[in-house]
């Protein structure tokens, strides 16, 4: 009997296999170098279950693969929105600023502080700290008492969480506001408009920071410090959605 | 002496008579005439002494039959040695090589002999008599395939009757495509008779679409030599119905990196035959063809025992040349014979719809030197200037069950700030905190300032009072509402309870106040409780007990 109960406690202790057969299957067609059966199946897991970093930057890997850079790009800087840190994603974008010849702004230091964590990470830690001194703030007065020593070290800490949280907001507001060039052989115009003079060439995949949008066209600056107008279409920005749109497809009137 | 003298002598005038000699050189435009083509001869003369004007040119000349053929003008300097003389004629209709004899031209100085000039005349050449100018269009007709580059050219033909000179305002007009002029813009066709411009078409993305290729094509309507020549601007159009597919998937090697076209192994070299162990060589592949060769990606080797492998920067594409380079730079880690990774490369054919592969030959290094005892990867680019060098690059194995922190899976990567809900359940909280700072602050407030409340309070009763004076019936009720009034609203300033006062304490805060009445006014209330009950009657003094009344709910 004693063996039996320590054959279920052994069973009950053993960790479960990760229920993620589509992701498993994309892996599998990534290496046997089925790299449109790996997009197939890594596209069918983030539709169902939702992107995750992992998912997006194996994704990435896998667009990279076929040529098509633009796709690629967008799934490593989504991936790192979602996972700053994120192994497959950081090495992508190196790869790809090394051998495939795309640009990318260098991080100005806020970004590079925002980098540390992520958006997302860096509002909650505003938020919760900011209540958290509200609250210890109004508890005493509410309580008619005089503020205990943890209310008053957790005011300090919060208060310090919250300003050490506000470059990391910036930094992550700045790094938001780039996108993705997805289309091959287009310029920069001078002026927002269809006879705009040509000013200089950006490639697919190239990272560009995006800045007033006007009359169908958007305002970027390239890597290199450009300054001119491109088509809203022709670019993607990095917040905002979960697979890369597809230009194939017409949008709907 | 003398006969080294003369031996000199006789050298320089021989080398002054060699040049002496006349240079004479001619051409034809366009080389290869039509049968009964115009054409445009012009000869040009190098002499050692000054020419100046031809003199009675077309004297001497005797075209062949069937040939006409007259002097048109000549171009020449004062004071120069040089002299070009201009003819046009119009060719034989028989085909075949046309010589017109050797012929003499006078200038002041000196007889010019010219040779015999051969005109080729060929109906190959597709010079057309008569008929409008037109514009063709030469591009391949099959299926395109997304990224490659498509060759085309718009020519411009021309005839007798209608030359075209030139050509301006080609644009394309294609969803999906961009377009891109190549080489000149106006180069002549090989038959003089017209013009090319070619230029380049890159698919971008699938499905069938219209492209129309719009332009304007300056046609002169005079002919050839007319004075009354008149030109005109005539446009043209091409519409053509193309279909664009992604290049096939069946049958795609895993090393095509997006090349669409013909090209070959050009050439592979070593930069350094004979490196030391560690010593970074670079390893340098061209490319060559016909293709898309600006959006191929460099093929990736990978590092293995004997190399590391870092990737180059070299992104050279010669347009003119047709040619791509890729470099990279290698790491020998062991000493020996070794031969470099071989660069395998994929390309997809569009006219046979097949994939070919390319290898570049490996390349025998001898490595000098000893092995380390543990070889570690290089981190950096050994080649970059210092400081400047980037990380070593290559993919990573892609782990899609990994999570980021708060990475939760998403439909769409949007950022919190986005969140409506969020910043709804802040500004609840928000507003929550508010409401409660507020009633904390009040009701401290109220705790430091009783009297707020003591106040609030007595007015209260004073005005019931006041509305239970006013309607009482008997003078009985009327004076114990009065005295409980009088009471309530002098209770806050005395800091005592209002059953507690006395009329005494009601003078005390109403100082100005009738005392007899007041007096009265208790007598009646009060006085069952002390035996002496008033017997005055009060309701003739009922205006000025409410008035007092009003005082003190007006001064509370």
């Amino acid at each position: 009997m004693r063996t039996w109960w320590l054959l279920l406690a052994g069973l009950l202790a053993a960790p479960l296999p990760a229920a993620e057969p589509d992701a498993d299957a994309g892996q599998v067609a990534y290496a046997a170098g089925d790299f449109v059966g790996a997009v197939e199946k890594w596209q069918a897991a983030i539709l169902a279950q939702g992107a995750t970093a992992g998912r997006l930057a194996a994704l990435g890997n896998a667009e990279w693969k076929l040529g098509r850079k633009g796709r690629a790009m967008l799934c490593w800087e989504r991936a790192l929105l979602l996972d700053p840190r994120d192994p497959v994603a950081t090495a992508g974008i190196r790869h790809a600023q090394s051998a495939g010849g795309i640009e990318r702004p260098a991080l100005t230091w806020a970004e590079n502080y925002a980098s540390f964590l992520g958006a997302d990470t860096w509002l909650v830690l505003a938020t919760a700290s900011f209540w958290l001194v509200v609250l210890c703030l109004l508890l005493p007065r509410l309580r008619r008492r005089a503020p205990t020593e943890w209310q008053e070290k957790a005011v300090v800490a919060g208060a310090t969480i919250f300003l050490l949280s506000l470059p990391g907001l910036w930094g992550a507001h700045v790094y938001a506001r780039r996108a993705v060039v997805r289309q091959a052989d287009i310029f920069l115009r001078l002026t927002p408009t269809a006879r705009g003079e040509p000013v200089s060439g950006v490639a697919e995949g190239d990272i560009v920071r995006t800045e007033r949008p006007f009359n169908g066209y958007v305002r970027v600056t390239t890597a290199d410090g450009k300054s001119g107008w491109l088509q809203a279409r022709e670019v993607e920005p990095l917040w905002g959605g979960g697979l890369p749109a597809n230009l194939d497809q017409k949008p709907a009137p | 002496m003398p006969r080294a003298c003369l031996h000199l002598l006789a050298c320089l005038l021989a080398l002054t008579f060699a040049r002496a000699e006349d240079s004479v050189s001619w051409e034809m435009t366009p080389p290869v005439a039509g049968p009964g083509q115009p054409f445009r001869l012009q000869v040009r003369i190098e002499s050692d002494v000054i020419l100046g004007p031809a003199d009675r040119v077309g004297r001497e000349l005797k075209p062949p039959r069937g040939m006409a053929l007259r002097f048109s003008g000549q171009l020449f300097r004062a004071n120069t040695t040089e002299a070009t003389l201009n003819f046009s004629g119009v060719a034989p209709e028989e085909e075949g090589a046309h010589v017109i004899p050797s012929f003499n031209i006078r200038f002041p100085a000196r007889l010019i002999k010219i040779p015999a000039i051969t005109v080729n005349v060929s109906t190959a050449t597709g010079f057309r008599r008569e008929g409008q100018a037109r514009a063709e269009l030469v591009m391949p007709t099959r299926t395109y395939y997304v990224g490659e580059r498509i060759p085309g050219a718009i020519l411009l033909k021309g005839s007798e009757q209608e030359m075209v000179n030139g050509s301006f305002g080609v644009e394309c007009e294609a969803e999906g495509f961009t377009f891109q002029q190549t080489g000149a813009r106006n180069e002549e066709l090989p038959n003089g008779q017209g013009l090319q411009t070619g230029f380049e078409l890159t698919p971008i993305r699938t499905g069938t679409s219209e492209i129309a290729i719009n332009g304007i094509m300056l046609v002169n309507t005079g002919g050839f030599g007319g004075f009354a020549t008149q030109g005109r601007d005539r446009p043209f159009t091409f519409r053509r119905r193309v279909t664009v597919e992604h290049v096939p998937e069946t049958g795609r090697p895993a090393e095509w990196t997006g090349a669409i076209g013909r090209f070959l192994a050009e050439s592979v070299s070593v930069s350094n035959t004979k490196p030391e162990v560690g010593e970074p060589i670079r390893l340098r592949a061209i490319l060559a063809g016909e293709g898309n060769l600006d959006r191929i990606l460099p093929p990736e080797l990978a590092s293995n025992e004997t190399w590391d492998v870092v990737p180059g920067n070299d992104r050279r594409f010669r347009r003119t040349e047709d040619q791509r380079s890729f470099t990279y730079t290698l790491v020998p880690r062991l000493p020996g014979k070794h031969l470099t990774p071989a660069i395998r490369f994929a390309v997809f054919d569009p006219e046979t719809r097949t994939f070919q592969r390319l290898e570049f030959a490996t390349q025998e290094v001898t490595v000098t030197g000893n092995a380390p005892a543990k070889v570690e990867l290089v981190s950096l680019d050994p080649g970059a200037a210092v400081g400047t060098g980037k990380p070593a690059a290559g993919l990573a194995t892609p782990d899609p069950t990994h999570r980021g922190l708060l990475d939760r899976g998403v439909k769409t990567v949007a950022p919190l700030a986005a969140s409506r809900p969020f910043w709804a359940t802040n500004a609840v909280l928000a507003s929550l905190g508010l409401t409660l700072f507020a009633a904390a602050a009040w009701t401290a407030y109220l705790l430091a300032h009783p009297e707020i409340l003591l106040r609030a309070r007595a007015r209260r009763t004073l005005q019931a009072c006041r509305r239970e004076a006013t309607a009482a019936q008997d003078e009985i009720g009327f004076a114990n509402a009065c005295v409980r009034g009088l009471r309530a609203g002098c209770a806050p300033w005395l800091d005592a309870e209002p059953a507690a006062l006395t009329q005494s304490d009601i003078r005390r805060v109403l100082p100005q106040a009738d005392a007899g009445l007041l007096d009265r006014v208790f007598r009646r209330a009060d006085g069952d409780k002390f035996g002496s009950p008033a017997t005055s009657a009060l309701r003739a003094e009922a205006t000025a007990l409410l008035a007092l009344l009003a005082e003190l709910e007006a001064r509370l």
